[in-house]
């Protein structure tokens, strides 16, 4: 390890080799010793012929030490960068080339060239986009000109639905991590008179009241909207009446329907291997079509995937590769038996209309039918539920 | 009788020099300091029988690829082997590589 640390130092700093004659070899050694001239790998070649190695520098004091011992020393190789650095001074060119490709480098990497976002469920990453766009984090921006704080700040104030936002430069790489805030549910404030009103449609089947007069009873069917328990209270002998916070209970039996056509035939589609592929390089923000094939397939598919040019993970440089490709696709249909048909349709319908049975509701009942249309048939699912449908709403406002 | 006081002068000298270096290596033996620093004595340090280090030298006296001779402290040693080479050499230190047969130790002071 030591060795290899100190012939790549060597080869580094440059060095030759030289083959010394004469009478007084271990003169000459010594004479060099004592100078601090390092002589490393010194070997006898033949009677009063030696091969070593020094340095650059020493090799320029090694005269007058010849002369001394009496020696003859002629150079037999240069190795090292140094030497070959030498070689290639003439060539200006190329010298230029490597300049400019360090330069180029820097300034590529001076820019912002690709966003990430992340942790976004309901806001759109083009809407986050758009947002960091107007405080100037855009690929192709300037790095050194982004001010992250103050786009987390502004940002902050300018979407509600932002719980947190971190913006982060890493290489030319932006990293945005958002976390949404779920809105709180709308309480009126307690001190406040307010009326309980429905939600939905429904047939009430229990009214429990706290706090007001109950406006419907069990029974009644309510249309959205309608006041369910008033909160304000008739005084006698008085036109007008006592406002309070209604508060209370109201169950009522609801209604889900979801429908979804019985497919007695599955078309399916089947790749048969034959595949297009165009490659196009994307520079900056200008396509360079490369590879490019019409397609020619009646039914395909496509694929596309992009490479983005990087140097580990957050340098992120300018240049990217997509490829399209283009699968053919052969459709075939399979008629299936009615029964299945039928089951599936159902269970399809089934679990749409779960998915829009609200928190807390209890499925009370569940038919299927299947309606006959002309040529259509169609599954229709039914879910009759009972939840609480009451929802505070101010007197007087909203 | 001039004479003889002269030389008795000398083998005083003589003396005085064998004592004043028995005393510096009583001492360092005694504070037990490295005695190749201190007293001038070479280190001589072996991997092996294919390289050997000695650090302290004084002059290479004689370079052959089957004969050594290296002038120290503690007087000449002489290598014989096969294929020696210095593989490095400083104004300390020297470095010897290839196949070592014996090592004597010449005394010459």
């Amino acid at each position: 390890m030591k060795l290899l640390l100190f012939r790549l130092w060597n080869y580094l700093r440059g060095y030759v080799i030289i083959i010394v004659e004469g009478f007084f070899i271990e003169k000459f050694i010594n004479i060099c010793a004592r100078r601090n001239i390092h002589l490393w790998d010194i070997r006898m070649q033949r009677e009063r012929l030696v091969t070593m190695r020094t340095t650059i520098k020493g090799f320029k004091l090694i005269r007058p030490v010849a002369r001394k011992s009496g020696c003859k020393v002629r150079l037999l190789k240069k190795t090292g960068l140094p030497f070959i650095f030498n070689r290639y001074r003439r060539r200006k060119a190329f010298f230029a080339g490597a300049v400019l490709f360090i330069i180029l480098l820097n300034l590529l990497a001076s820019f912002v060239w690709s966003i990430e976002i992340s942790g976004n469920n309901e806001l759109q990453t083009e809407f986050i986009e758009k947002a960091l766009d107007r405080h100037g984090i855009r690929t192709g921006a300037f790095k050194y000109r982004i001010d992250t704080d103050s786009a987390v700040d502004k940002m902050m104030m300018e979407i509600g639905k932002l719980a947190w936002i971190s913006i982060e430069l890493r290489g030319t790489k932006v990293k945005v991590e958002v976390r949404e805030r779920r809105d709180p549910p709308q309480i009126v404030p307690k001190h406040i008179p307010c009326d309980i009103i429905a939600q939905k449609d429904g047939i009430i089947t229990r009214v429990i009241v706290k706090e007001g007069i109950e406006a419907v009873s069990e029974g009644d069917t309510v249309k959205k909207g309608q006041v369910l328990i008033s909160g304000s209270i008739p005084v006698k002998g008085s036109e007008q009446s006592k406002l309070v916070h209604a508060m209370g209970t109201v169950s009522a039996r609801t209604w889900y329907e979801e429908e979804v056509p019985v497919e007695l035939t599955r078309t399916e589609r089947i790749r048969t291997g034959r595949v297009i592929k165009d490659s196009s390089l994307i520079l900056f923000s200008w396509k360079l079509n490369i590879f490019s094939s019409k397609n020619r397939f009646r039914d395909y598919a496509v694929e596309e995937s992009r490479k983005k040019l990087s140097i580990g993970e957050n340098l992120v440089l300018p240049f990217e590769w997509v490829t399209v490709s283009y699968y053919e696709e052969k459709v075939v249909e399979a008629n299936i038996n009615e029964e299945d048909a039928k089951k599936k349709a159902a269970e399809e319908a089934c679990s749409k209309a779960l998915e829009r049975v609200p928190e807390g509701a209890y499925v009370a009942d569940k038919t299927v039918r299947f309606i006959q249309e002309g040529d259509a048939l169609t599954a229709r699912v039914t879910l009759e539920c009972i939840e609480d449908i009451g929802m505070s709403r101010r007197i007087g406002g909203n | 009788m001039a004479k003889s006081n002269a030389k008795g002068k000398r083998k005083k000298d003589q003396k005085k020099i064998i004592n004043n270096k028995r005393i510096k290596e009583k001492f360092t033996e005694m504070l037990e300091l490295p005695k190749e620093l201190v007293l001038d004595r070479p280190k001589l340090t072996m991997i092996g029988k294919n390289d050997m280090m000695i650090e302290n030298y004084k002059a290479v006296l004689e370079y052959g690829s089957g004969r050594m001779r290296v002038n120290t402290g503690a007087g000449i040693v002489r290598i014989s082997g096969d294929g020696l080479a210095i593989r490095e050499i400083t104004s300390e230190d020297i470095i010897i590589s290839g196949t070592i047969h014996s090592l004597e130790f010449i005394d010459a002071g």
